[in-house]
C-alpha cells in the first residue's frame, strides 16, 4: 500500500508540473569531464611519420598516414588524419606516439608513461624458398605442427606458431629456416649496409695485395668486428640481435670488389657508353675518369670493355663465427681470360 | 497457433526473434532464434597482439564490455603469471560495481518498459544517469571505457575522482529505496511478477542458468566470492532467493545494488598506495579464467604463443539465461504479455550471445549464426 | 484512458524507430539512456518506439551482418515516406572494428539503404546523439508538412 501514498505524493509536490512547464535540456549535458576521451587531436608539426599509430589502432580504417604534396618552401608535411566514422576513441594511438611533445592527443591517455607504450615485437620464423632442401626435420620437430607443405614448399603457419627457434636448430642447412625480426625494419637495413660498407671500404683500402694477386690464388683477412662495433650499438642498441643481424647477413654476404687502378688508365673513355647506369663518367677539368661508387651496380661490364685490365674484379665472402672477427677470403675473378681465351 | 515476434519490435531492444506457440490467450511454449548480430568478433581477435585485443573484447557486448576486457586482462595475466597490483585491483573494484550497477538498474528499467510501467522505467534510468556519470568521469567513456590494460589499469584516481563517484552512488542509495519499494510493494506490479514465469532449482541447474536469474531461483552462487581481490579485501554477502519468478528475479538485481555500493565504499576506504600498473611480457600458453559479470559468469579461454592471441573462447551468460528463459519460465504463461515482460526479466543481452555455439540436453550442437559460418 | 491522451498527444511528434542491425549493443543503450528524465528526448517531439511502419526516423546502429542484408532493406521498405535514416554510431559507417580480418558484416549500410546522417562515436555521448537528432529532425517535418499540401 505504500507505494500507493508514493504515487499520491509525486503527485502532490508537483514536481511535476514544474517539470513539464520548464522542459528544457541543461546545458550540462553536453558538457564532458576532463578525462572525456574524444577524437584524437592531432599537432602536425611534431609527427615523425613513424607509423606507431596505425600499427597499434584496433580499428582498420581510422587512422591514415598522409603525406602533403611538396612545395617551394620543402617537404610536405606527414602526419596522422583520423577518420571519424571509425575512430573507436580508445586513446591507444595516443598512447603509443613516441615524440615529445605528443602528435596525437586524447583524453589524459597521452599523458600516460612511456615504459608502458610497447608496440609488440614479434619475431618471425620463414622458410627460404632457395636454400631449402625439404628434408622435412622441421617439420617433424616442431611441437605445434606449425610447418606444413603447401604448394610443395615448406611453409610456417604464423598463428600456430609459438616462436620456440626448434626448427632453426634442426635446420641443416644455415640460412634456411629463419627468424627475422619484423620490428624497426629500417635500423636492420642501417645495420646491414653499415656492416656491407666497412667490408668493402676494408678491402678496398689493400690495394697492393689485389693488384699483385695471382690468377687462381686467394687472399684471406682476419676483419675484426670490434672497429664499427660501437657505431652498431648505437643503431641497435640490444647486443645479441645486432650481432645476430650481423652474422645472419654476413654470413651469405658475397661482395663483388672493383679495384680502379688509375695510373694505367689511356683515357680511351670505352667504358664510359657500356655503364648500365652511367656511373662512369669523364671529368674534363682533371682529365680522369671518375666512377660514382654510390650508383656503381658491380656488373662487370667496366672490366670485360677495359682493354689495357685497369679494372680488376673481385670476389670477396666472409663468415663470421663466434668469435667477433669476420673471415674474408678474395678471390680473382676470371671472367676476363676465359673470353681472352676464346 | 506460433506467434512470431521480433527482430524488430516495440517490446525488444535487441534483434531477435521470439517464437511463441499459444492456445487460445496462454502461451505454451518458446523458442528464441538467434543470429541477427552475429560479427565473428571471436574470429576477428585471433591473430592479434594482445594489446589491440582487450580493445577489441570490449566490443563483445556494449552494456557489460567492461567485465570483459577485465577477464581478458586478467586471463592474460594468469597466462603470464602475473598478478595486477593491489591498487589496480581496487580501482578494478570500483568500475566493476558501477558498471554492475547500471546495467541492473538497465535491465530492470527495460523490464519496466515490458511491462509498460513508464513511471518507474524513467525512475529507474534517471538513478543510473548518475552510476554512467562516475564511470565517465573516472575512465572517459560512458560504455566502452578501454580502461583495463593486461597489467593493471591505465590512469590513477586521486581525491578529485573518488569524491563526486561517492557523491553518485549517495544520490543513486538516496532514490533507490523508493525505487525498491514502488516495485517490491506497488499493487499493480507486484501482482503481475509474482507467480509469473517460475523456474525452479532443478530446472535453473539443469538449463545452467547463471548469475541474477540462477541466484533468483535459488542457486546461492556468485563467482565474486571466489575471485582473489574479492576474497582478500572486501566483505560482501550473495543476494539470492527461493521464488524464481519475475519478481524474485527484478528484486535480486535490486538487491545487489547496495552490496556493490557498499563495495565501492569500501574500495575507495581502503585504496592502497603504489603502482596502478606493472609492465607484462607475454609468453606463450594457455589459461581459462571467470568474472562474475552484471548477468552470470563469463569465461575466457585464450591461447598465445608468446606474441599474439592464437585461439581465444568467450563463454557469456546470455545463452544459457535466455535458453532456460525459453525452456523452462515461458512455459504455459497467461498471457503474451506476461511472456514478453518474462522474457525481458531474464535479462538478455543478444550482442553477448551472439558467437556460441550451444549444445543441448540431447548433445545436439547447433551455432547461434544461421549464416553457416561453420 | 491515460495511454489514450498519451496517443493523442504523440501524434504530431516525430517517431523514431531503433534499427540494430548487429552491432556491440553499445549505441542502443546510449539512444536508451535518451529517453531518461536527465535527457528526455520526447520534451523535443521526439517519440522512440520500435516499430517501423510509423517511424519517421530510422536510428541506425551497428554493422550489417549477414541476417540484415535482405532484411534491412525490408524494414527501410516498410517505413512510409517521407523518411530519414540517421546512423548512430561507427558501425553503419564502416564497420568498426568489426570491418576486418575475420570479420562477418557488410557495412557500411549506405551500400544497402540511403543514409542522411551520420553520428560518429563508438558509441556517440547521448548530448551528441541529441544535436544530430534535433539537427535532423527538423527536416522530417517539413517534408511532411509538404507531402500534406
Amino acid at each position: 500500500m505504500s507505494s500507493l501514498m508514493w504515487y499520491i505524493y509525486d503527485f502532490a509536490r508537483k514536481a511535476w508540473a514544474d517539470a513539464f512547464t520548464n522542459a528544457k535540456s541543461l546545458p550540462e549535458l553536453a558538457e564532458k569531464p576532463e578525462r572525456f576521451r574524444d577524437f584524437p587531436k592531432v599537432n602536425k608539426e611534431y609527427c615523425i611519420g613513424c607509423g606507431a599509430c596505425t600499427v597499434s589502432c584496433p580499428s582498420p580504417n581510422a587512422i591514415k598516414i598522409v603525406r602533403e604534396k611538396d612545395d617551394e618552401t620543402g617537404e610536405g608535411m606527414t602526419y596522422p588524419e583520423i577518420y571519424p566514422g571509425a575512430c573507436i576513441r580508445c586513446g591507444f594511438c595516443a598512447e603509443v606516439c613516441p615524440t615529445d611533445p605528443k602528435t596525437l592527443e586524447c583524453g589524459h591517455n597521452h599523458l600516460i608513461k612511456p615504459e608502458f607504450n610497447i608496440i609488440p615485437s614479434k619475431r618471425q620464423y620463414i622458410v627460404d624458398d632457395y636454400l631449402c632442401i625439404k628434408c622435412k626435420k622441421c617439420m617433424k620437430k616442431c611441437p605445434v605442427n606449425a610447418i606444413s607443405l603447401v604448394n610443395d614448399k615448406l611453409h610456417v603457419d604464423q598463428l600456430n606458431c609459438i616462436a620456440c627457434g626448434e626448427c632453426v636448430d634442426v635446420c641443416p642447412v644455415n640460412g634456411a629456416m629463419k627468424g627475422v625480426f619484423v620490428e624497426n625494419l629500417q635500423d636492420q637495413k642501417d645495420l646491414i649496409l653499415l656492416a656491407v660498407n666497412y667490408l668493402e671500404d676494408y678491402i678496398n683500402s689493400k690495394e697492393e695485395d689485389l693488384r699483385s694477386l695471382e690468377k687462381d690464388s686467394l687472399l684471406q683477412y682476419n676483419v675484426p668486428l670490434d672497429d664499427i662495433w660501437d657505431e652498431a650499438l648505437k643503431i641497435i642498441p640490444d647486443d645479441e640481435i645486432s650481432f645476430e643481424i650481423i652474422s645472419n647477413a654476413v654470413n651469405r654476404l658475397k661482395i663483388r670488389i672493383i679495384d680502379w687502378d688509375k695510373d694505367k688508365c689511356k683515357k680511351c673513355q670505352l667504358c664510359i657508353p657500356d655503364c648500365p647506369t652511367k656511373c662512369i663518367s669523364f671529368d674534363e677539368k682533371e682529365d680522369t675518369i671518375v666512377r660514382d661508387k654510390d650508383r656503381c651496380l658491380r656488373c662487370s661490364i667496366c672490366y670485360q670493355t677495359c682493354p689495357f685490365s685497369v679494372i680488376k674484379y673481385f670476389i670477396a665472402k666472409f663468415s663470421l663465427e663466434d668469435d667477433r672477427i669476420i673471415h674474408a677470403t678474395v678471390k680473382a675473378s676470371n671472367l676476363n681470360e676465359e673470353i681472352l681465351m676464346e | 497457433m506460433i506467434l512470431p515476434i521480433g527482430p524488430i519490435h516495440p517490446a525488444l531492444k535487441e534483434p531477435i526473434r521470439l517464437k511463441l506457440q499459444t492456445e487460445g490467450e496462454r502461451v505454451v511454449k518458446a523458442e528464441i532464434e538467434y543470429g541477427y548480430v552475429h560479427r565473428g568478433i571471436e574470429k576477428i581477435i585471433e591473430g592479434q597482439t594482445w594489446q589491440r585485443g582487450i580493445y577489441l573484447s570490449e566490443r563483445v557486448c556494449g552494456i557489460c564490455s567492461y567485465e570483459h576486457t577485465q577477464t581478458f586482462a586478467e586471463t592474460i595475466e594468469n597466462i603470464c603469471g602475473v598478478q595486477a597490483p593491489p591498487r589496480a585491483q581496487f580501482l578494478r573494484v570500483i568500475t566493476n560495481e558501477l558498471d554492475r550497477i547500471q546495467s541492473h538498474l538497465l535491465g530492470n528499467s527495460t523490464f519496466f518498459k515490458s511491462m509498460d510501467h513508464e513511471t518507474l522505467f524513467m525512475h529507474v534510468l534517471e538513478l543510473r544517469e548518475y552510476a554512467m556519470d562516475a564511470i565517465e568521469l573516472l575512465t572517459g567513456n560512458r560504455v566502452n571505457m578501454g580502461w583495463n590494460v593486461v597489467g593493471g589499469v591505465k590512469m590513477d584516481a586521486d581525491e578529485r575522482h573518488f569524491k563526486p563517484i561517492l557523491e553518485n552512488i549517495a544520490k543513486i542509495e538516496e532514490g533507490f529505496e523508493r525505487t525498491r519499494e514502488l516495485f517490491a510493494e506497488g499493487p499493480a506490479l507486484a501482482l503481475r511478477c509474482k507467480d509469473v514465469g517460475v523456474m525452479t532449482k532443478k530446472e535453473a541447474i539443469k538449463g545452467r542458468a547463471v548469475g541474477p536469474i540462477g541466484r533468483g531461483s535459488g542457486i546461492k552462487y556468485d563467482y565474486r566470492e571466489d575471485h582473489y581481490t574479492y576474497k582478500d579485501y572486501f566483505d560482501f554477502k550473495t543476494i539470492w532467493r527461493k521464488e524464481g519468478d519475475n519478481y524474485a528475479r527484478t528484486l535480486n538485481r535490486f538487491d545487489e545494488i547496495p552490496e556493490s555500493i557498499s563495495l565501492i565504499r569500501q574500495a575507495i576506504d581502503n585504496i592502497p598506495k603504489g603502482d596502478i600498473r606493472i609492465p607484462v611480457e607475454l609468453k606463450s600458453g594457455y589459461a581459462q579464467w571467470r568474472n562474475e559479470a552484471p548477468r552470470g559468469e563469463v569465461t575466457y579461454t585464450i591461447e598465445t604463443n608468446g606474441n599474439l592471441i592464437k585461439h581465444i573462447s568467450i563463454r557469456t551468460p546470455s545463452i544459457p539465461n535466455m535458453d532456460s528463459c525459453a525452456k523452462y519460465m515461458i512455459r504455459d504463461v497467461a498471457s503474451v504479455s506476461d511472456a514478453i515482460s518474462t522474457y525481458a526479466s531474464s535479462d538478455p543481452c543478444v550482442a553477448c550471445a551472439e558467437r556460441v555455439a550451444v549444445t543441448n540436453e540431447h548433445g545436439e550442437t547447433y551455432l547461434t549464426d544461421i549464416c553457416g559460418v561453420k | 484512458m491515460l495511454d489514450s491522451i498519451k496517443d493523442i498527444v504523440r501524434k504530431s511528434s516525430i517517431h523514431v524507430c531503433i534499427v540494430n542491425c548487429g552491432g556491440c549493443n553499445g549505441c542502443d543503450v546510449e539512444v536508451v539512456a535518451l529517453l531518461s528524465p536527465r535527457y528526455d528526448l520526447e520534451q523535443y517531439g521526439i517519440y522512440v518506439h520500435n516499430n517501423p511502419r510509423e517511424a519517421d526516423v530510422l536510428l541506425l546502429t551497428g554493422a550489417v551482418t549477414e541476417q540484415w542484408r535482405e532484411n534491412l532493406k525490408r524494414v527501410y521498405d516498410k517505413a512510409p515516406e517521407p523518411k530519414i535514416v540517421v546512423a548512430v554510431g561507427n558501425c553503419p559507417q564502416s564497420g568498426d572494428v568489426f570491418n576486418q580480418e575475420g570479420g562477418h558484416v557488410y557495412a557500411p549500410a549506405s551500400d544497402f539503404i540511403p543514409v542522411d546522417a551520420a553520428i560518429p562515436g563508438c558509441p556517440p555521448r547521448p548530448s551528441e546523439i541529441l544535436e544530430a537528432i534535433l539537427a535532423v529532425g527538423p527536416q522530417a517535418i517539413a517534408n511532411r508538412g509538404r507531402e500534406e499540401k
